[in-house]
């Protein structure tokens, strides 16, 4: 082949016929034991989306060995009543299927991947795994020095390093969000098997937790499959706990955290915000999504774009239990940190002192509500998202509802919402990094008082 | 470039282009070639109304010459900046604003770029691609090149020289192939090399590269094929063929490295590591599948023998695993990666790796670890194919790499017809002491400093 003729370049095309698409829509029933139970069905899709959400928050951790929730999790998958450790883990992967386990602060989650053929196998084990937890001593002896020794790994990290100094800045020391969520060294070393059971009798039961269960059930007895697994865990009646108040002091400061020799700094700033019960919760969206959503969003137009100072800088609006944490997140080169830090307040000044377009709005809401079917077209992710909505207990038409919303914003809401929600005299901006070479570009930026910590 | 590709394809492939292609999740292939040389590969798939784009260019980091390692990504990166219809950033404007999403990557192999897009939506993406596959020197500039370039040193710094263990897999792969061999690079680059490229660089690499005869288009999902077919023959049938691309260097190796390589950094780590690199078989041998069993077995999941031993029993390690990185143009890579704990020393952990890769390379697999491993891989090949952006991935991967798209359809049964002594020799020969390259990490610091809480 040889190079012959000129390309023919034609006129950008404009879109066909939308085919309809509806909200993968749960289907609720309650099982014997009364464990809620979410249902999608996603045809075609070979393997199944299981997660169980369990009403164990953090706050309720006693304070002296937070971690509990995290050891308790992942003791969950070190032996039952039938088999020991090993074989557990063995039987699960001769499933194909993966359990991972997750602590956050609304609650413990179990999830679980299997492939539709060995569904039921796979459900008998993630069953016995909260209905008959051995919790062996030795197992969770081990579990916690793993733990510790996760955590120095963790300190190595800019980010985790970053998120640590936030929380613990902006979050008033009373409330379990100020501290790291699978605890300290400090707390872990505390954590025994009896704490673990303590934990697991106290709050891990049938009647308060909710599974959501996603996939292709062509010729598959759900509910039956559910009742001989999962419907055998038995367990007392028990009110839903309650989120406490969140309190923070979102006084604008600076936090360096030295990391000598760093060639890149760790930037996240943040406060707290709305959550997702408030009525400005979908303008909020919108404007954090126009602000920092992606690489054609407002920071990194300027911050990568223009100037090449970073690989990406992301705004997010993060639901927690009660309100929102509103942050501002990314790594940029060492040397240029003080006008990257001033570009990113400049961004902030001059959303609040112009708005947004109409453009940007536009294409906002078109990129969130749009990419819906591409989002959950996975068994997986319809299934965490659902589970993210039964941890907050929010309606199980939420979803839906909020996509609604999402479309109806208006540019002026979503404007004042993400100037209101970032304004850059009530950040706490936390900086891992050099120092030596940093302080003095950001003392030099007035964004209130500096410190510096190890 | 047809004469070379069928040569790399038949010295990997033997045995393995053989029989009709079956269509184990219930869908299919169609392969057609546009008159420039453009392969395109349609594959339906009618449930939800969404449809991925994926182009595959026969272009990676191996194809890079002396002094410009890294141009193949940092070109990547600039066909975002726009081409002869579309300004700036309007690639990621336009296809984000139609409820799509997008991105490039390049490894040593290829290129690819991908859009999946409601399916009402996927004539955009196909003019956008064809924009910038026949246009892109139009909008390419000296300002967008210096942008993107920094950007990248960003990603690099991000990814690479500010992360503990960043650079480990960059120094290994530099020690498992040798200096000069086209694989001996990452496709990050260097930070010399990334300053060091000129404009021209770039045109010619675009024009060296960028060619319909050097891509494989794949369009999968809620399509219909003849209106698709006209689309792509609409927007890229015109574009010129090229034959201007230089046969590329050899990637053939001996089979075992030959003597143990081992070197030792003191950095500021938070623990100990041992991290190791060993020549496998090549991607599209039965070896390579072999060899991806093998290593699931020793070092993927809970029940695996190496997470059993160095994590569970020895408690020598926070963190114990091994898996395949697949390289179809020389010797793919098995990547052993060994975090200690905090009583672990390398010299026990050594020790045990030694026995644990000794005792699997005499017995092999146990009949449930067999069973095991390869119901791990099958939801791993469900997984991937679970949505339309992956299997057109997939479709690109094996029509570049293979010759044959529909051989993305039969991949599990090849993995699923291995059998143990397979496993046990692929293991024998390859998972051996002096076909490796050993990275071995040393804090420098005490740990003191690292255990400090924050406040």
């Amino acid at each position: 082949m040889t190079q012959t003729g000129e390309m023919v370049f034609h006129p950008r095309p404009g879109a066909g016929a939308a085919r309809e698409w509806t909200f993968p829509a749960p289907e609720r029933s309650v099982l014997g034991n009364g464990l809620a139970v979410l249902r999608v069905d996603r045809p075609g899709q070979k393997v199944v989306a299981v997660e169980l959400v369990l009403d164990s928050p953090l706050a309720a951790e006693p304070t002296e060995c937070e971690g509990v929730a995290t050891i308790m999790a992942r003791a969950f998958t070190e032996g039952t009543d039938r088999m020991g450790a090993e074989e557990f883990a063995a039987e699960l992967e001769s499933c194909g299927a993966t359990i991972d386990t997750d602590a956050d602060h609304p609650g413990v989650r179990v999830a679980l991947d299997v492939p539709a053929s060995r569904l039921e196998r796979a459900l008998g084990l993630l069953a016995d795994a909260v209905r008959a937890p051995a919790f062996p001593a030795a197992e969770v002896d081990r579990l916690v020095r793993q733990r510790l020794d996760e955590i120095v790994h963790e300190m190595a990290s800019p980010p985790r390093r970053a998120a640590f100094a936030l929380n613990a800045t902006l979050f008033d020391d009373a409330v379990r969000l100020s501290r790291p969520r699978a605890g300290t060294a400090e707390s872990v070393a505390r954590v025994d098997r009896a704490a673990v059971w303590d934990f697991f009798t106290a709050h891990v039961r049938p009647s308060t937790a909710t599974l959501v269960v996603v996939g292709d059930f062509a010729g598959v007895d759900v509910t039956g499959v559910l009742e001989r697994t999962i419907g055998t865990w038995s367990g007392s009646a028990a009110e839903p706990s309650r989120p406490g108040p969140v309190v923070a002091d979102d006084h604008a400061r600076v936090v360096i955290v030295h990391r000598a020799g760093s060639v890149q700094t760790q930037l996240l700033v943040g406060r707290i915000g709305p959550g997702r019960e408030d009525a400005s919760w979908p303008a909020l969206t919108i404007g954090t999504y126009c602000l920092g959503g992606t690489l054609t969003s407002r920071l990194d137009r300027v911050l990568r774009e223009e100037k090449g100072y970073t690989y990406g800088v992301r705004a997010a609006n993060q639901s927690l239990p009660n309100g929102s944490l509103l942050a501002i997140h990314g790594s940029v080169e060492t040397d240029v940190t003080g006008p990257a830090v001033a570009d990113l307040v400049t961004v902030l000044r001059t959303l609040a002192a112009e708005g947004l377009t109409d453009g940007e709005r536009d294409a906002a809401v078109q990129s969130i509500v749009g990419v819906a079917p591409l989002k959950y077209v996975t068994p997986r992710a319809v299934c965490d998202s659902l589970a993210d909505m039964a941890a907050e207990r929010l309606p199980d038409g939420y979803l839906p509802e909020l996509y609604l919303k999402l479309a109806d914003v208006a540019t002026k809401d979503a404007a004042e919402a993400a100037s209101g929600g970032f304004d850059p005299a009530r950040l706490v901006a936390v900086l891992v990094g050099d120092a030596d070479k940093i302080r003095e570009p950001l003392e030099a930026l007035d964004l209130g008082p500096v410190t510096v910590v190890e | 470039m047809a004469a070379v590709a069928a040569v790399t394809l038949q010295e990997r492939t033997d045995g393995l282009m053989a029989g009709p292609a079956t269509a184990s999740l219930g869908f299919t292939a169609t392969t057609h070639t546009l008159g420039n040389g453009l392969r395109v590969v349609l594959s339906e798939d009618h449930v939800d109304p969404v449809a991925a784009v994926c182009l595959w260019y026969d272009v990676g980091s191996r194809h890079e010459r002396p002094g410009r390692t890294g141009l193949a990504h940092l070109f990547e990166h600039l066909m975002f900046q726009g081409s002869a219809n579309v300004h700036g950033n309007e690639h990621f404007e336009f296809v984000q604003s139609a409820g799509g999403s997008l991105n490039g990557t390049t490894s040593f192999e290829r290129t690819n770029y991908f859009e999946t897009m409601p399916a009402h939506q996927v004539e955009l993406a196909l003019w956008l691609e064809a924009d910038r596959m026949g246009g892109l020197l139009q909008a390419l500039t000296e300002e967008s090149l210096d942008n993107q370039r920094d950007v990248v040193k960003n990603e690099r710094r991000q990814r690479y020289d500010n992360v503990p263990y960043g650079t480990a897999w960059e120094r290994l792969v530099a020690m498992a192939f040798p200096e000069g061999h086209p694989y001996h690079h990452m496709p990050i680059g260097s930070m010399a090399d990334l300053d060091a490229t000129s404009l021209e660089d770039c045109r010619a690499f675009f024009r060296t590269y960028y060619a319909p005869n050097n891509a494989v288009l794949a369009i999968v999902g809620d399509v219909d094929p003849e209106q698709t077919l006209a689309w792509v023959e609409k927007y890229f049938g015109t574009i010129p063929a090229h034959d201007g691309k230089p046969v590329p260097a050899d990637g053939a190796l001996a089979p075992v490295i030959g003597a143990e390589l081992r070197e030792t950094v003191h950095e500021e780590v938070p623990s100990p590591a041992l991290m190791a690199a060993y020549r496998m078989p090549a991607d599209g041998t039965r070896g390579a599948d072999a060899a991806d069993i093998a290593l699931t077995v020793l070092g993927e999941g809970e029940s695996s023998r190496l997470n059993t031993r160095l994590v569970r029993h020895d408690e020598l390690a926070v963190y114990a695993g091994v898996g395949l990185m697949r390289l179809s143009g020389t010797a793919s890579v098995a990547m052993l990666d060994v975090k200690a704990s905090g009583s672990g020393a390398v010299s026990a952990i050594d020790a045990a790796l030694a026995e644990e890769f000794t005792r699997f390379a005499e017995e092999g697999p146990t009949p449930a670890e067999l069973e095991r491993a390869q119901a791990q891989l099958e939801r791993a090949y469900l997984d991937t194919m679970a949505t339309v952006g992956g299997r057109a991935d997939e479709l690109c991967r094996y029509a570049t790499l293979f010759g044959d798209a529909n051989l993305a359809f039969t991949a599990l049964d090849r993995l699923l017809d291995i059998t143990a002594e397979e496993v046990r020799a692929v293991a024998a020969e390859r998972l051996v002491p002096d076909n490796r390259a050993v990275l071995v990490y040393e804090p420098t610091d005490d740990a003191d400093e690292n255990e400090e809480q924050v406040a």
